[in-house]
């Protein structure tokens, strides 16, 4: 979780980010963050998300546990 | 499916792109993003500058002023080919073909196989494939293969997601026959299941270009484009590439039982730097084996990026010597294809302005 963390701060272009933080309360939420999400389930996880499944996730921790449950499938 | 050509190599290469150069910085403003996320792609994509045409500027426009190029420059002579091959997305008309006009522009022979292909950023390949094909004819001692658009009229100028890395270019490809007899290998996958996730929704027969269709619209994103314009799904392209070229690059390998050490250069389709670095890491090639640096020179000129990230990073080398050389084109269709092949030493391996028109 902490290394997930890391990597979205860099993505959301922020200091920091907490699990409970709201996706769409960083104005960097966009699709170059998206894409940069998808990026990361192919390198770190294995696992391959279209664009829209990760727009489903409310919160940072969400898209993590997204992220961790599509890398146990693939 | 898997191919073997024999007898067949590109005998030299030249590149043509608008002189008009646009950079990325002075063309933010356009887009309805804050400055700071468009700089942001810029470092992650690598985008920088691209090349596109400054008006009215047809494919055959760039094919005529190459072609005439290498006759007056004595590199290919005008009685020496006997097909012309274009593979275009951008053609000049819907009928006729584009190679024609070409072949009639430039006053070529009648005994001249003319032929357009609908192909994009695998495009390289198809043509190749094509005239490899043609040259197990007799009658064809050698084949021009032109790959040219002009998409940066087929962009949206709004449309962040696309226009920052369009490019406008030509290649004319010389390919003939040798003596050389050892395999090229090659294979090929298509997928027209998913052939939504790029492509430019009207204008064509299915849905004709109207007031209606050249209405620009907000995407969730805040890109506006015209159903006129190009689309493109970067997510859903982004997968394909990762997804089906790594394995399609091993079954190429394994099919020709060549190994990777010996492959001295990845010449890859060029969508983004980003993307290919991807590419390289889970293929674990060095990424100086494989050239990610046309976008942020030129943009993506579909099927022309090959030829151009040989022309731009290898010409010395490929002028002197033979190089193994890996070719992988992926795109619009879907399509995916990659190719093993001695390339050189080629006998003129350049890049040329095609001038401003204002």
């Amino acid at each position: 979780m902490e290394e997930f963390l890391k990597e979205m701060a860099d993505i959301l272009d922020e200091e920091t980010v907490k699990e409970d933080d709201r996706l769409d309360g960083f104005e960097s939420w966009d699709s170059l963050a998206v894409l940069s999400v998808v990026a990361m389930a192919d390198s770190r996880y294995r696992a391959t998300f279209a664009a829209r499944e990760i727009r489903g996730a409310t919160t940072v921790g969400d898209l993590y546990r997204l992220l961790s449950a599509g890398a146990r499938a693939g | 499916m898997n191919l073997v050509f024999h007898g067949k190599r590109i005998e030299g290469l030249l590149a043509v792109l608008p002189a008009n150069e646009r950079l990325f910085v002075d063309e933010m403003d356009q887009f309805d993003f804050p400055r700071a996320r468009s700089l942001k792609l810029k470092e992650v994509m690598g985008y920088d500058r691209h090349r596109i045409v400054d008006g009215p500027v047809c494919v055959s426009d760039l094919a005529v002023h190459g072609l005439e190029h290498l006759f007056a420059q004595g590199l290919l002579g005008r009685d020496d080919f006997d097909a012309l091959i274009l593979v275009t997305q951008s053609p000049d008309y819907f009928m006729p073909a584009t190679s024609s006009v070409i072949q009639g522009r430039l006053g070529l022979k009648h005994d001249m196989f003319c032929m357009d292909i609908n192909q994009g950023c695998a495009g390289f390949l198809i043509g190749l494939y094509q005239a490899f094909m043609l040259l197990e004819q007799p009658a064809i001692r050698r084949v021009v293969l032109v790959n040219a658009d002009v998409m940066s009229r087929k962009v949206s100028v709004r449309d962040r997601n696309s226009y920052p890395l369009i490019g406008d270019a030509a290649s004319i490809t010389v390919i003939g026959r040798c003596d050389d007899d050892a395999p090229i290998h090659a294979n090929l996958k298509m997928d027209g299941s998913r052939r939504d996730a790029l492509m430019i929704p009207a204008g064509g027969m299915r849905e004709p270009s109207s007031a209606e269709t050249r209405e620009l619209h907000a995407d969730a994103e805040g890109n506006l484009r015209a159903r006129d314009d190009l689309v493109m799904d970067g997510s859903a392209v982004f997968n394909f590439v990762q997804t089906e070229v790594p394995p399609m690059i091993e079954a190429l390998l394994a099919a020709a039982q060549t190994e990777a050490a010996a492959v001295d250069t990845y010449l890859f389709h060029q969508p983004n730097r980003f993307m290919l670095q991807k590419l390289a890491d889970k293929l674990q090639v060095p990424y100086a084996k494989m050239p990610s640096n046309v976008v942020e020179h030129f943009g993506n000129s579909s099927g022309v990026t090959i030829p151009l990230a040989l022309a731009l990073n290898l010409r010395e080398q490929v002028l002197d010597k033979t190089l193994t050389a890996v070719l992988g084109g992926f795109g619009v269709g879907l399509t995916w294809s990659s190719m093993l092949l001695p390339l050189g030493p080629l006998a003129f391996c350049d890049i040329i302005d095609y001038p401003r028109v204002h």
